[in-house]
């Protein structure tokens, strides 16, 4: 017998059982901040090598964002909390919203 | 202004000079940001149970566009971002308001002028000196404004000294990075 599944239940129910699942925190073009200082930040906040920070902070200069680092809800969250501290404009998003 | 800006000294510390007026425009600026953000610190009507917890009854933006500008929304989603808001306005505040003091004891020491910073206390001067410039800015309508129409302020524009005030506060926070990046 074939059971047809509403695909919004079968969403939903992925969703319970893969916490995990791929969030991302977008790094926002911003006017004010000055590039040394995103690159700082983002080597700072995360870790990052001097290379991949500048790399980036480029794309979030000429595309207008970047995703800057991935993970569970509340691992981005935590991400966005401490990128508003240095005055970042950042938001979280699930990764397979659309960014 | 005549500061030359953060140099590195040894491992650890990354000093600078500063002319009197140049302090005294740096503590103002600290305490203007420091009040700002106890405007948004709720009175009275707030349960004492959860604000012991760090939850406040903000959950929508603030209607001022510079505090909206320091405590911005985490989510594009406006629900998201209120719930988000409740659990963490509080916390993001002490903070910014941490960094601005930490600033402000910094200047209120250095009688002489000079201020010597180790890594931690470097990090606090470029998130509070940011969160000024991002004050200035929205006052400034960088978002809208270009460069070139900022640089022609005129003389007597009440803005021009609002913009070399930013432009200034750029210049020490390049330098100070530039002094920190220094050792890598």
């Amino acid at each position: 017998m074939m059971v047809k599944t509403d695909t919004r239940i079968e969403e939903q129910i992925r969703e319970i059982f893969s916490n995990d699942a791929p969030w991302v925190t977008i790094v926002w073009d911003d006017p004010v901040n000055l590039m040394t200082y995103v690159t700082y930040v983002l080597m700072e906040l995360f870790g990052y090598s001097k290379a991949k920070a500048q790399e980036l902070m480029m794309k979030v200069h000429t595309e207008g964002k970047a995703v800057v680092s991935t993970g569970s809800r509340e691992e981005m969250e935590h991400d966005v909390a401490r990128l508003h501290e240095y005055g970042l404009w950042a938001t979280l998003q699930r990764g397979d919203q659309g960014i | 202004m005549k500061s030359e800006g953060f140099k590195r000294h040894g491992s650890n510390s990354y000093v600078a000079e500063f002319a009197a007026n140049e302090r005294e425009i740096l503590i103002n600026l600290t305490e203007q940001i420091i009040e700002l953000l106890a405007e948004r610190i709720d009175h009275g009507q707030e349960d004492p149970l959860a604000a012991m917890v760090g939850i406040t009854s903000h959950d929508s933006p603030p209607e001022d566009e510079v505090l909206h500008r320091l405590l911005p929304n985490a989510y594009q989603d406006e629900v998201d971002s209120a719930e988000f808001r409740r659990y963490t306005e509080s916390t993001l505040r002490s903070k910014k308001q941490a960094h601005a003091m930490a600033m402000r004891m910094y200047l209120k020491s250095a009688e002489d002028g000079t201020v010597d910073l180790e890594h931690d206390g470097a990090n606090a001067w470029l998130g509070a000196i940011n969160d000024m410039r991002l004050a200035l800015g929205v006052r400034l309508n960088v978002q809208e404004r270009t460069q070139d129409e900022l640089e022609l302020l005129a003389p007597d524009d009440p803005m021009r000294g609002v913009y070399v005030v930013y432009g200034w506060l750029g210049w020490l926070q390049e330098g100070l990075i530039e002094a920190l990046m220094d050792e890598n």
